[in-house]
Order: structure tokens, then C-alpha cells, then sequence
């Protein structure tokens, strides 16, 4: 399948999509071929709500509703990006969205963000990351991640996500501008921001990287 | 202090080596002398190493299972909706499904609203027959036993008298609230009408001749519209055939002035003339009398006198 990209370039690129296929299917009203996509993208998609929210519960629920979201839709995709740049854009939004809910809700019960996030992110390692068999090992780079992710969660809205695009998900500045639809200057200088708080986070954190 | 703060933005992208090849020359040329930039440039690669390094979650057990069993639950809602909509696999436009939906509504409330209209129209608009149907009617009511025939003309004879314009004028300012006794009532009034005195030909033209005679145009219009209209309709029973009807109608009205009759109208026809008037029935034996000898009757059946001793006469006069 190829897909014609009028976004990248004002010449336009052709980019293979394998996803275009089961896409098709699923516009005719085929639900199994949405299956297909679901298990080539659930895992990217939930790394994507769990690094932005930093709870992987609720990155399981955005998962799940940014997928149905996607299906209800899915005759709306005109196939002018990439399939992948299109579900991806969706479930970062409903991460945004639903982080605002929690942030608002946190608010509301007078409870330390910083708290709730540093709560969650053991709980999740705890949960994800049960089986290692070096317990010391992984205790140092545990807490290494958890305080990774703290500074993460900390940073501005708009600089999380990038740098979750960027430096966790290795998307390209192309993808990420089409998947959060800025320009690429913006992409550029958004990264740059994100890495230097986060670099300033951890140095507060852990002391002298 | 400026430049390092300048290097220090673009430090970041100097990682990534997407800085142009004139920022990325002086970011390398103040990295040589600026020991501060060079920390900081090893504390953006340490970080970046750490966050690269985050190791990726995995999706919780039958996480597919539980998102496709969300999406088919979403697809029978559709289908569900499409069997509905599209039973015929035409897509309609929901803008257009919409529009028929509002028409076939308004279509609807309009009809459903005109059945109470028709109702209440006629029966806003006060006439005198309202009033013409209370006082026989009211008398009806009491009687148990009385001969359809003599209810008949006595209906007559109390319509003709209510017909004044004293009377008509008051029913009309009465009218209006008695509308639903007037139903009621009205119902009754159609047993009589089936009398057959009540089904003699001519029903329009005398109808408008009173008209004119009583100058009461809008009243007898609504009457004559209603089916109490065919109470008005009299048979006549006293029948003349002479060679010249103008004269002897003239004669006959001026022996009815001299016996004091009352309520005399002429409704001239093409080829009769019909009269009809009150009298008391004292004077109608001596009245037909008089008016035999001028012309010989034909036929007389008079009706019986009414409760105030009147007797309607209606007289045709017909070319012999």
C-alpha cells in the first residue's frame, strides 16, 4: 500500500503504509481487520498515554478509548497521512484530555500532584515491570526511571510531548510534526526547551548528572 | 555569559545534529573554550541516554481482547443504526431524512389541528336560530306524550314569531354564550324535523325572500346554512288558483291586515306567490270566509292553534 503524503514536502513523497490494506477493510465495515491494527499499534499507543500521563492505569483506559475512538472514525481517514501518524495523534490527544481531567480533579482534592505522580509511577513499575530476576540492578535503574519519569511528568504540557515523540518514541521531526500538526520550527524549539528543563529537573533530583 | 546562553539553547539540537551548519561551527568553536557549555552538553547526553533507555510497558494480559470487544460493541451500534436508516443500502443524506421527518410532522400537527377548528367555528358564531331552538326546545323537554304533527306547528308558529326583530336582536347579543346547550338541544330539534311537512321543495328561494322582508340578511344567511333552516320550510295549507295572482295576493294581504294578522310575508315564486301570516283563531273561520268569496279555495287544512291561540296560515296562490 502506498501512501501519498501532501503534509512532508511541497513535492510530494510516497511512503509505504501496510496498514492502508486492513484500513480499507475496516471502511468496508470489517471490524476483524481493525484487529490487526490493534495489535500492531496497542503497545506504541499505550507508551505513548502512559509516558504523557505517567499512570499506567489510566494510559490502559486512554488505550482503549483512543482505539474505539479511532474505529467510530475510521471511515473519516482520507489516507492523507499515515495511518499510524493519524492513531497516534488520537490517543495523544485523549492523553492530553484526560490529564487535564486528573490535574483539575487533583485540584479540587487539595492533592500534591508531585505526590500522586511519584505514587503512581511505583505502582507502575511495580505492576510492568514484575518479573526482572536482578533485584539490585533493577532497584538502582528503577529509581533512576521513576525519578526519569517525575521530571517527565513535570515538565509543560506542550514540551512533554514532544519530548516523549522525540526522545522516547524516536519519531522523526516529520512525524511528530504531523502528528501534533505544528511546524517544524516549533517541533525544534519545543524539544530544545524540554530537554534542557528536563535536564535541569534531573540535576535537582539526583544532584550532579 | 550572553553567547553561553545562546549555545546553551541550541545545545539540544546539537545532539540531534539538526542545527544549520553556521550554528553547529560556533556551537563546536565555544565548546572548545567554554568549559560550563561543555558540562552542560554532558548533562543533556546523560539525560537523553537515561530517558532513551526508559524501558517500554507492556500492554496488560487480553488488552487486544478487551479494546476489539469495545469495537464490536461499536460496530452493532452502527449496523443497528444502519438496518434502521439504510434498510434499503440507499444512503440518505440525514439532512434530507431530517426535512421529510419535519414536513410529515408539521403536515401532521396542521391536520390534527384543524378537526377542533371545524368545531368550534360554527358554533362561535352566534345566530339566531339559537335562540329560535330554546324556547320550543325547553318546552319539549317537559312534554312526554305530545303528537309529533302538533309539535311541529307549534315549533312553526313560535319560529315565525321569534323572527321579529326585537327578538333577533336580542338573541343575537345572548347568543354567544350558549353554545353548548344550543347542541344539546339542537340534537332534539332534528327528531322533529323528520315530520314530513318539513320536506317541501323550495327551501332557498322563500328562505331568502324573508330575508329581505325582515331586513335581517346576516342572521337568515347563518340560518339557512344551518340544518335548523328547514324548520322555516312550511307546507302550505290553504291553496288559491286565480286568473291573476298579483291581484288576488294583494286582496288576500289586505283581508289579512283587516283581520289583524300578523307577521305577514309574500315570497313571490315564478309561477305562485305564497303568503303566510298569523291569525287568531277566532278570526280564521270568518278570514277564509271572506276570502272564499273573493277567490274559491281549493284546498284549507288549517293547522291547530298554538298555546297563545295563533294560527299559521300559509297561503299559495297559484294561476288558475
Amino acid at each position: 500500500m502506498l501512501w501519498m503524503s501532501n503534509i512532508t514536502n511541497s513535492a510530494k513523497a510516497v511512503i509505504a503504509d501496510e496498514d492502508l490494506k486492513y484500513v480499507f477493510l475496516c471502511q468496508k465495515g470489517d471490524v476483524d481487520a481493525f484487529e490487526v491494527l490493534v495489535e500492531r499499534h496497542q503497545k506504541k499507543m499505550l507508551n505513548i498515554a502512559y509516558r504523557i500521563m505517567g499512570d499506567y492505569d489510566e494510559a490502559c483506559d486512554v488505550t482503549q478509548e483512543a482505539f474505539v475512538s479511532a474505529y467510530k472514525s475510521i471511515k473519516k481517514f482520507k489516507a492523507e497521512a499515515k495511518f499510524s501518524t493519524w492513531l497516534y495523534r488520537i490517543v495523544v490527544n485523549y492523553s492530553k484530555n484526560r490529564l487535564k481531567q486528573l490535574n483539575v480533579l487533583a485540584k479540587h482534592e487539595k492533592i500534591s500532584i508531585d505526590d500522586m505522580e511519584a505514587n503512581r509511577t511505583d505502582t507502575t513499575w511495580g505492576q510492568a515491570f514484575t518479573s526482572s530476576s536482578n533485584p539490585n540492578t533493577h532497584m538502582e535503574r528503577r529509581e533512576r526511571e521513576a525519578h526519569v519519569q517525575k521530571c517527565i511528568s513535570l515538565l509543560d504540557e506542550e514540551y512533554k510531548e514532544v519530548l516523549v515523540l522525540r526522545d522516547i518514541q524516536g519519531f522523526s521531526y516529520e512525524e511528530i510534526r504531523d502528528i501534533l500538526k505544528i511546524p517544524d520550527g516549533t517541533v525544534k524549539s519545543r524539544l530544545s526547551r524540554a530537554r534542557n528543563a528536563l535536564k535541569d529537573c534531573l540535576t535537582k533530583v539526583i544532584g550532579d548528572l | 555569559m550572553k553567547e553561553c546562553k545562546d549555545i546553551q539553547n541550541n545545545l539540544p539540537l546539537y545532539l540531534d545534529d539538526s542545527l544549520s551548519a553556521a550554528d553547529k561551527k560556533s556551537v563546536e568553536e565555544h565548546l572548545k573554550i567554554c568549559p560550563q557549555c561543555k558540562k552542560t552538553l554532558s548533562q543533556l547526553r546523560k539525560t537523553e541516554a537515561w530517558v532513551s533507555s526508559l524501558q517500554p510497558v507492556d500492554t496488560p494480559p487480553r488488552f487486544r481482547q478487551e479494546i476489539m470487544a469495545k469495537v464490536r460493541e461499536e460496530a452493532e451500534k452502527k449496523s443497528f443504526v444502519q438496518k434502521w436508516f439504510y434498510p434499503l443500502q440507499i444512503k440518505i443524506p440525514v439532512q434530507i431524512f431530517a426535512t421529510v421527518c419535519i414536513a410529515v410532522l408539521a403536515v401532521y400537527i396542521y391536520r390534527a389541528g384543524e378537526e377542533p377548528m371545524k368545531e368550534v367555528v360554527p358554533s362561535s358564531a352566534p345566530t339566531p336560530v339559537v335562540e329560535v331552538q330554546k324556547s320550543p326546545l325547553s318546552e319539549h323537554k317537559t312534554r312526554t306524550s305530545t303528537d309529533t304533527k302538533d309539535i311541529q306547528q307549534e315549533y312553526q308558529s313560535k319560529q315565525t314569531g321569534t323572527m321579529q326583530k326585537e327578538s333577533v336582536a336580542a338573541s343575537l347579543s345572548d347568543a354567544a354564550g350558549d353554545v353548548k346547550p344550543w347542541d344539546a338541544k339542537g340534537i332534539k330539534a332534528d327528531k322533529y324535523e323528520s315530520a314530513p311537512a318539513m320536506e317541501s321543495p323550495g327551501l332557498t328561494a322563500p328562505s331568502l325572500e324573508r330575508k329581505k322582508d325582515m331586513n335581517l340578511s346576516g342572521a337568515v344567511m347563518k340560518t339557512s346554512r344551518a340544518p335548523q333552516a328547514q324548520s322555516f320550510v312550511t307546507k302550505p295549507n290553504v291553496l288559491l288558483k286565480v286568473p291573476d295572482i298579483d291581484i288576488a295576493a294583494k286582496e288576500a294581504e289586505k283581508l289579512l291586515r283587516q283581520y289583524e294578522a300578523r307577521i305577514v310575508t309574500r315570497q313571490i315564486m315564478p309561477d305562485k306567490i305564497l303568503i303566510t301570516a298569523q291569525l287568531k283563531n277566532e278570526k280564521v273561520k270568518d278570514f277564509l270566509t271572506r276570502l272564499n268569496k273573493i277567490s274559491p279555495i281549493e284546498e284549507s287544512v288549517l293547522p291547530v292553534a298554538d298555546t297563545e291561540g295563533n294560527v299559521s296560515i300559509v297561503m299559495e296562490i297559484l294561476n288558475n
